[in-house]
């Protein structure tokens, strides 16, 4: 038994706190500018986050409107930004006008460093991420398929790939603003 | 706004006076704007398995010739090869002509007779890897292997150990890599026991995010 509180003891006090990155957390790009992906972030990823990424900017996409008071005590002391941005699947009505508004946003440097996340990581942010890769870093097709598949865990998203495959905008951003590693909009 | 704007150069349609213009202010002059709507023509196919780690730090499988265009983009100075075998001709002759460093990370330096690919990497080569990942100096940095699959994994997984996350984060990205046979026990074992002392970290010499994460939050 004391062995035990022993320990616990240890276990609280004395071995340094361990960093929690959320689920599925990776950078999606890491040069010029730090854009990372997630799922949704819990209290216990709030220390990795703040101390580590020294967000911006977060973008949520998802069906889930109202924020924990947590997450949003949370995000008023870093300080960071925030951006609900509704999204149930790629088949919503006016998910261009959405998509644009998020690539509004990453197409501005003066938002980083930056998270993209969603419930968990997989289907949503996929989407985000795949249009990105394509239309800002005009990756192949195979690659952005390979990526998706990586994160999704090999789920099923077949929907999502045919929809990153046809997306399509037009969309006027400054150009003075967008950030390096934007490849294929040459000014 | 001119079609000259435009991210290919050639179609622009009917649909651009639809959507919402965002020079509300003056600021925003049309030379200052440009088009953002299609993928270029000319497609990067990144490498097997690819994923930026940390900044300017990257992992992936084997880099074949169709990935080269790619990598180019990334301006790497340095790519870590983790396997006993040389990689093929082609990315040698790659790296030669881009002045690109080829450290080859053998998996069993020591040799002997059960050296074979199915092996995972001696403490020395992982040990090996990581001095070469903590100099700042290497970057912009690749790690590779076959597949990019456990023997980058483990390399990665052991750099999380020195960057304080915990196990459970660790295994959990070094799974996502592994393809649907999904991750090797004896991988995570080794991620593990891997003593993270082991890396000498000179200050001066290491990049500003493994600074950030050997500070330890309070």
């Amino acid at each position: 038994m004391l062995y035990y509180k022993i320990l616990l003891y240890y276990r609280i006090y004395l071995k340094p706190m361990m960093y929690i990155p959320p689920l599925n957390f990776s950078p999606v790009v890491s040069t010029d500018v730090s854009l990372y992906r997630s799922g949704y972030p819990m209290p216990l990823n709030y220390p990795f986050i703040r101390d580590q990424l020294h967000l911006r900017t977060i973008i949520h996409v998802g069906d889930k409107q109202d924020l924990s008071p947590e997450y949003a005590e949370f995000l008023e002391q870093g300080n960071i930004q925030f951006h609900n941005i509704y999204m149930d699947s790629c088949r919503d009505d006016g998910f261009k006008d959405r998509m644009n508004q998020i690539l509004e946003i990453v197409l501005n440097v003066d938002n980083y460093p930056m998270l993209i996340h969603s419930g968990k990581g997989k289907h949503r942010v996929g989407t985000v991420v795949g249009i990105i890769r394509k239309l800002l870093q005009g990756w192949s097709i195979a690659g952005i398929y390979q990526e998706y598949d990586i994160f999704s865990g090999g789920l099923k998203g077949e929907a999502d790939l045919e929809f990153i495959t046809m997306f399509e905008t037009s969309l006027f951003i400054r150009k003075d603003k967008i950030p390096g590693f934007v490849t294929s909009v040459t000014t | 706004m001119s079609p000259q704007d435009t991210l290919s150069g050639e179609s622009i349609s009917n649909e651009v006076s639809q959507e919402k213009y965002h020079g509300e202010s003056n600021e925003n002059s049309d030379e200052n704007q440009i088009l953002v709507g299609q993928a270029p023509a000319k497609r990067i196919v990144p490498p097997l398995n690819f994923c930026p780690v940390e900044r300017y730090l990257y992992r992936s499988g084997q880099p074949s010739p169709v990935n080269f265009p790619f990598l180019l983009d990334l301006n790497l100075k340095t790519i870590i090869w983790l396997a006993n075998e040389e990689p093929q001709d082609s990315l040698l002759v790659f790296c030669d002509r881009h002045d690109i460093q080829l450290q080859f990370a053998a998996i069993n330096p020591d040799g002997g007779e059960d050296d074979n690919p199915w092996d995972g990497l001696t403490e020395h080569s992982i040990i090996n890897a990581l001095q070469t990942i903590v100099d700042q100096d290497n970057y912009p940095l690749l790690v590779c292997c076959g597949m990019g699959r456990h023997r980058t994994g483990t390399v990665i997984g052991c750099l999380r150990r020195i960057m304080g996350w915990n196990l459970a984060s660790v295994s959990e990205e070094y799974r996502r890599f592994t393809g649907s046979r999904g991750g090797r026990i004896l991988v995570e074992l080794l991620i593990e026991a891997f003593d993270t002392n082991s890396v000498k970290i000179d200050h001066n010499r290491a990049p500003p995010w493994l600074l950030t994460a050997l500070e330890q939050p309070e």
